[in-house]
């Protein structure tokens, strides 16, 4: 079905998304890598060991807190930064540059997580039609009806000019 | 009303502005955690806390295996690697 986000497809469409992703992983319920953005399998691994780990040490340090346990977690460290989101079923972990907007990261590893459970797919314009039952023929007239702005002058000319 | 200020007023004024921006990037460098909850409220967790240098660990550990520099010693190589390989 077109626009179904698969486990296999996810890290991919964050790296997508975000210019400053450098690498990012799926990992499913168990801990297991369900699909990542690079092709190297064992470097993939690797990182959805760390990013298994990554939550685990979060869990630990943040166990004796009077707060939920923790959805989302970011690490700035030297040369990058960690951004990992988790849902009951899946946690999605991305590598980015140092400069990654914190607020920007952390929202699309929420939507695209949320795509992946059957929420909405992330739209990118309003204006890309994409669908085929999109009416074709759209004059100027109705386009320019739609438009909020007024003409200039056509309320001075209704006035009777001043 | 505002303050009239001379050279050295503006000076001063400058150097204050620069001073400030030194510490704000130095302040952005630091490794630093921040955990959210489901309603995205964040809590920092404090260097002194229980297992802040394991994640602190992990986590450099996740970024040299991105930018392709797996094996080095953490925090050890110069900042802004190179892109995966």
């Amino acid at each position: 079905m077109a626009g179904t986000l698969t486990p296999e497809r996810t890290a991919a469409r964050v790296c997508e998304l975000s210019s400053d992703a450098r690498m990012a992983v799926l990992l499913d319920a168990a801990g297991t890598l369900a699909g990542a953005s690079d092709p190297d399998r064992k470097l993939a691994r690797q990182l959805a060991d760390r990013a298994r780990e990554l939550f685990e040490a979060v869990d630990r340090a943040t166990r004796d807190w009077d707060a939920d346990p923790a959805e989302q977690v970011e690490v700035q460290v030297a040369g990058g930064a960690v951004f990992a989101s988790r849902t009951p079923r899946w946690t999605l972990a991305v590598v980015a540059r140092r400069a990654a907007l914190s607020s920007l990261m952390l929202y699309d590893l929420r939507a695209v997580l949320d795509e992946l459970e059957g929420g909405p797919p992330i739209r990118r314009a309003t204006g890309v039609a994409a669908d085929g039952d999109a009416p074709e023929r759209a004059s100027e007239e109705d386009v320019a009806s739609e438009l909020p702005l007024p003409e200039l002058g056509r309320d001075a000319e209704g006035e009777g000019g001043r | 009303m505002r303050e009239r200020r001379g050279p050295i007023g503006r000076a001063a004024s400058i150097a204050e502005n620069v001073a400030a921006a030194v510490r704000r990037m130095q302040r952005e460098r630091e490794p630093r955690i921040l955990v959210y909850d489901h309603s995205g409220y964040a809590r920092l967790v404090q260097p002194e806390a229980r297992g802040h240098a394991r994640i602190l660990e992990v986590g450099q550990e996740m970024v040299d295996l991105a930018t392709g520099e797996e094996g080095a010693p953490p925090r050890s190589r110069a900042a802004g690697g190179g892109e995966p390989g």
